[in-house]
């Protein structure tokens, strides 16, 4: 360190190109390239990468804790395979005996359509594009047994189906909401900032705090709607033994705190339409449902699959409201996959809690790959056209 | 040529095209406010709803929680501080000055650290009260990990937008292997961490210079940043157990370190993102004529390009501040005493024997929710002119 | 002539504007005739878009009246004014074809396909666009891009053709051939045209009148020639020119204007302390420093081509004469400049008005 700090940096000093004569600061600024980005990567690399590499070989043992350190035996995929077959079954996938009529017929007809669309992707895409229109096509085949099986068949359903009711039920439903919001607050109203800060707020109060908030609001026998619900005569209905109650208290509740997402990002999208546009249609005779359908909608719809694109990658990772509303009862009905992990690495079980966790990864990154390789991209494409 | 299909020869409107056709342009039908504003009063009263229920609870005492709803303080029910002196004056160590010798004994206990390799001082145990504790904490793991991941990340936005990058394909693929090694001899083997990383650390450097210059395949600025930027997919769960387990063998579980880190990494792909989009959207003149002066890579950088970007460095720093003053399931894994958060706090309230004491429950909520709520108005403006805009349009 | 219907009149009356404490139009009086051209002209800011805005209905007037073939419109909604609009920007939507952008005032108004698509075609035809009906805006040229914007404005044969600054984003030499074919499709159809630029060249070549606005205030309304020869203030006789009017400041006394000591004789009498002298610079001609009514030296020459012109410095005052092409003298050699008496304007120099 010596004789760096002592080399103090005197420009024009030192002969170009001869590294030893060659300042601190000159090397630092010759190497400024790596150091720029050295740090984010090395984080990731560390925190991200590492991790995650890392997760597999939890995922593949049995885990101890011992007194020196943690203890692994490696068990192969018997982590994975309990979730599809042995005892966790129903608590991953559900109940999934007894397929009826119903799920055949969903089975079959989404089976049908997605190996048509696989058969019509083969002419346009690469070896790579069909591998992963492959994996996309074989995760669909298999949810769609797994609602025909459980949720079709009016049976339990399990963790991976509550995880994407709350995606895709979820995003649907604050998506609709959001852009109707937005679309109201870009139209001429007074106090429209006003509204667009009381509206952006929730996004930003902690999780945690949503949660407790409306574990008080909902609460059936002290908290606000305890006298409606009397009016209504169904003072001993229980949303929280419910399953399916609870499941749709938890999308509201989470869509409480996401709706402002879509709006915040679909108003300023609203706004970004050019003036004349909307001008030039005023003055042809459109009406503001009309400027909405055919000017304005069309300019958004490439902002509008990457909101919801960021939107469902966000949701995938819900844990918060489920753990404090319901602590994923009644059951386990209200579990999310994050949830699920975490009751499992509580009671010690590390291997398998990993193993979940890694079967949320794989899915969460199918979904959203599909979604921005299908949809996104296209979007994306053909407004730079 | 013939006479036009229709003409827009319509001087008086009747009944039904003035209740549900605009007086002019830049105005709303009758029929259009009436409807409009009704969205917008359900819509408001549906968000404050909750945010008003947690305030009024916290001025309840256990009687106006338990004997049903009440609505309005001063009408339906006396309004009492008894929740807040729970949380405020029971413990002597709840002032002001307390706060103060927290900061002091953390900077005394983070210098405890650094010279722990060298000389070995006794950190110093807080002496302070719960709530201002987790307070605390909270404040410096949420502005230390925005200040180093908005450093970091504006470097590595900034790099990715100015300087070609060309990492080698088969470099990443050796380095894949090198780390599935490391963690095989680890778990399997009982090496020692160190050990084997650091000797997959040079055989990496020594295999990149030797096998380097044949690997021929490589990636562009565009694969980093979508490396970066994707992942955010990452579920935190799966990341967490094996960091847990790698603060555990340094011995750093429970630190404002392990935190500090953990959430810069965490916000890392949105801050890279946003300043990526802010910095592409710089003139590169002003660097160049920068460069021409003679300034250097970093001077440029601090002088010239920061400043320029400084509405969304803004708008990101605070984004970054509110996420990680959010944050709960690392906390969860990471704090377990010491560090508590304010959210981990909230949540150790709900495990209480005598069931929750919803009130108290609620002051904490509304301490720990309006520095998020001031920044969150602060960040709106932002966002209402633009500032954040242009990175969603991709 | 190929022209359906006779244009309609348009009229601003006492037409007046303003956001929040500033005042961008202040009472505006204008009466357009049918099918006339008329080119509101003026520098930024001087209230001229914002006067086409109120005639549009995208702006509300704050009081005054505005009539469109002798209706009153002023609270009526811009679909019920039968006007059409050309933007600076063209606003063609990008995500519909050539087609979809021409067809686009039909399809709000649900006329049925069919007859929709022989429009199309027509308009399209009018402008010379048959061939480009299925590209998108993006893959068009400056000028077919203007000439979609065009063929929307024209599909619905409106009554009045707003027209904003339509070709200030296209390049010189385009600009000069879309002006010939403007004025040749209006004069086909007969529409009713207000014109908005600042470009005086477009106003000149286009108009058969010229409104002149300033800050609000219309200063002139007239024809192109009458503006240029006989221009109402001292604004429009510097505003229309290129290059500009020379003015020289001085005292009208009698007959003859002084200046720098000299007298040179005018057409006009009377007495004004503070007035301004205005010839055009085709009007001067440099002579020997003798023979000048006004005396000074050589600062520029520069040569355009067909003439050069010839910069001299007289006092504080400099003076721009249109020379012949071959005109040669050294910088700084002393020269008189002449002029002929009819061809000099006198304005008050207090409200700028002329002296006749």
């Amino acid at each position: 360190m010596a004789d760096v700090t002592n080399n103090s940096y005197q420009p024009g000093t030192s002969p170009a190109g001869a590294s030893s004569g060659m300042s601190w600061g000159e090397w630092l600024d010759r190497h400024s390239r790596t150091f720029f980005i050295t740090p984010a990567v090395t984080l990731i690399l560390i925190f991200a990468i590492f991790p995650t590499f890392y997760s597999i070989v939890f995922a593949l043992s049995r885990v101890r804790f011992t007194a020196d350190g943690l203890q692994f035996r490696f068990v192969g995929l018997q982590n994975f395979a309990k979730q599809f077959f042995g005892n966790d079954q129903v608590h991953f996938l559900g109940k999934t005996e007894g397929i009826g009529v119903l799920g055949w017929v969903f089975f079959g007809a989404v089976t049908a359509a997605v190996l048509w669309w696989l058969y019509r992707s083969l002419r346009i895409t690469s070896p790579v594009g069909m591998l992963g229109r492959l994996i996309s096509a074989a995760m669909a085949i298999f949810i769609a047994w797994i609602m025909g099986a459980s949720l079709l068949a009016g049976s339990t359903i399990g963790t991976l189906l509550t995880t994407l009711f709350y995606v895709f039920v979820g995003c649907a439903l604050q998506f609709v909401i959001g852009t109707g919001l937005a679309f109201l607050c870009s139209q001429p109203i007074a106090g429209k900032n006003f509204f667009r800060v009381i509206f952006f707020i929730p996004l930003m109060v902690t999780p945690l705090g949503v949660g407790y908030a409306m574990k008080m609001v909902a609460d059936i026998t002290k908290g606000p709607f305890e006298p409606l619900l009397r009016g209504f005569g169904i003072e001993n209905w229980v949303w929280s033994a419910d399953p399916w109650a609870a499941r749709f208290v938890m999308m509201i509740c989470d869509s409480w705190q996401w709706i402002p997402f879509i709006f915040i990002c679909m108003l300023a999208a609203l706004e970004n339409v050019p003036r004349d546009h909307v001008e030039a249609a005023q003055v042809d005779g459109a009406s503001s449902v009309q400027i909405f359908r055919e000017i304005t909608w069309p300019q958004i719809v490439p902002v509008a699959v990457t909101v919801l694109l960021i939107r469902t990658i966000e949701a995938f990772k819900i844990v918060d409201l489920p753990n404090i509303m319901t602590g994923g009862g009644p059951g386990s009905s209200t579990e999310s996959m994050t949830l699920h992990s975490l009751y499992i690495w509580r009671s010690n079980d590390i291997g398998t809690s990993a193993a979940v966790a890694y079967l949320l990864l794989i899915l969460t990154v199918v979904v959203c790959a599909s979604f921005f390789n299908y949809v996104v991209l296209g979007q994306l494409r053909k407004a730079r056209a | 040529m013939s006479e036009a299909p229709f003409k827009f020869e319509k001087a008086n409107r009747g009944l039904m095209e003035r209740l549900f056709e605009p007086p002019a342009v830049g105005r709303m039908s009758p029929v259009a406010n009436v409807v409009a504003y009704f969205l917008l009063a359900v819509w408001s009263i549906f968000v404050l709803f909750p945010l008003y229920w947690v305030v009024i609870t916290s001025f309840k005492d256990a009687a106006a929680v338990n004997q049903g709803p009440f609505y309005i303080p001063f009408v339906d029910f006396v309004p009492n501080l008894n929740a807040w002196r729970a949380q405020f004056t029971e413990d002597a160590n709840c002032n002001l000055s307390s706060i103060g010798r927290q900061f002091g004994l953390l900077v005394y206990n983070a210098f405890a650290f650094i010279v722990s390799p060298v000389v070995t001082l006794q950190p110093m145990e807080p002496q302070i009260c719960k709530i201002f504790l987790a307070f605390t904490n909270s404040i410096v793991v949420s502005a230390a990990s925005t200040a180093l991941c908005v450093a970091i990340g504006s470097m590595a936005a900034y790099a990715l937008v100015r300087v070609q990058y060309k990492p080698k394909f088969g470099n990443i693929m050796m380095f894949v292997a090198l780390t599935v090694l490391v963690i095989a001899a680890t778990t399997y083997t009982r090496a020692p961490w160190w050990a084997s990383s650091a000797v997959a650390l040079a055989l990496f450097f020594f295999l990149a210079r030797a096998l380097g210059k044949h690997f021929t395949r490589t990636l562009g600025n565009g694969d980093i940043l979508f490396w970066i930027i994707s992942q955010r997919i990452l579920p935190p769960i799966v990341v967490i157990i094996p960091i847990y387990v790698m603060f555990q063998a340094v011995g750093l579980l429970d630190t404002h370190l392990a935190l500090i880190t953990v959430y810069a990494v965490a916000n890392l792909p949105i801050v890279v993102w946003l300043m990526y989009d802010f910095f592409s959207s710089l003139p590169i003149e002003l660097e160049e004529s920068a460069q021409l002066d003679g300034a250097t890579r970093f001077g440029i950088f601090w002088d010239i390009v920061l400043p320029l970007t400084r509405p969304g460095l803004a708008a990101t720093t605070l984004l970054t501040l509110i996420l990680s003053w959010n944050e709960y399931l690392f906390a969860v894994f990471l704090a377990t005493a010491k560090v508590q958060t304010m959210p981990i706090m909230v949540a150790a309230k709900n495990a209480g024997e005598k069931g929750v004491f919803w009130w108290e429950m609620c002051a904490i909520i509304v301490v720990m929710i309006i520095p998020v709520i001031i920044m969150a108005v602060f960040l709106q403006r932002f966002i209402a002119k633009g500032v954040l805009l242009g990175a969603v349009k991709g | 002539m190929a022209s359906g219907k006779a244009g309609v009149p348009v009229s601003f009356d006492k037409i007046q504007k303003s956001f929040g404490p500033v005042r961008v139009l202040e009472e505006l009086n204008l009466q357009v005739e049918p099918g006339e051209f008329l080119v509101l002209l003026g520098a930024s800011g001087s209230g001229k878009t914002t006067a086409l805005r109120i005639l549009s209905g995208l702006e509300t007037a704050s009081a005054g009246r505005v009539l469109i073939g002798g209706r009153d419109v002023t609270d009526i909604l811009p679909k019920y004014r039968d006007i059409s609009m050309v933007f600076q920007s063209y606003a063609l939507y990008p995500h519909k074809t050539v087609a979809e952008n021409i067809g686009f005032p039909l399809k709000v108004r649900k006329v049925p396909q069919a007859e929709q698509e022989v429009q199309i075609r027509d308009a399209a035809a009018q402008v010379q666009l048959g061939e480009l009906l299925h590209r998108y805006p993006r893959e068009l040229s400056g000028g077919q891009r203007q000439r979609v914007a065009l063929a929307r404005a024209i599909i619905r044969r409106p009554s009045v053709f707003l027209m904003d600054e339509p070709l200030s984003n296209l390049d010189a030499k385009l600009r000069g051939h879309m002006r010939a074919e403007l004025k040749h499709m209006q004069e086909k159809f007969g529409i009713t045209t207000i014109y908005v630029t600042h470009d005086q060249i477009e106003a000149m070549t286009l108009a058969r009148r010229v409104a002149i606005l300033e800050r609000g205030v219309l200063q002139q309304l007239a024809t192109p020639a009458e503006i240029y020869n006989n221009p109402a203030n001292l604004f429009v006789a510097q505003f229309i020119g290129s290059p500009p009017m020379n003015v020289v400041q001085g005292a009208l006394d009698g007959k003859a204007f002084m200046s720098n000591g000299a007298a040179i004789a005018t057409s006009v009498g009377g007495r004004i302390a503070k007035a301004v002298l205005g010839v055009r610079p085709e009007d001067c001609s440099v002579v020997a420093p003798a023979k000048g009514a006004i005396k000074g030296e050589i600062y520029a020459t520069e040569l355009i081509g067909d003439h050069t012109l010839v910069t001299l410095k007289a006092g504080n005052d400099m003076l721009t004469v249109k020379a012949a092409k071959d005109f040669t003298a050294k910088l700084g050699e002393k020269a008189g400049v002449a002029f002929s008496t009819d061809r000099l304007f006198v304005f008050d120099e207090c409200n700028g008005l002329r002296v006749r």
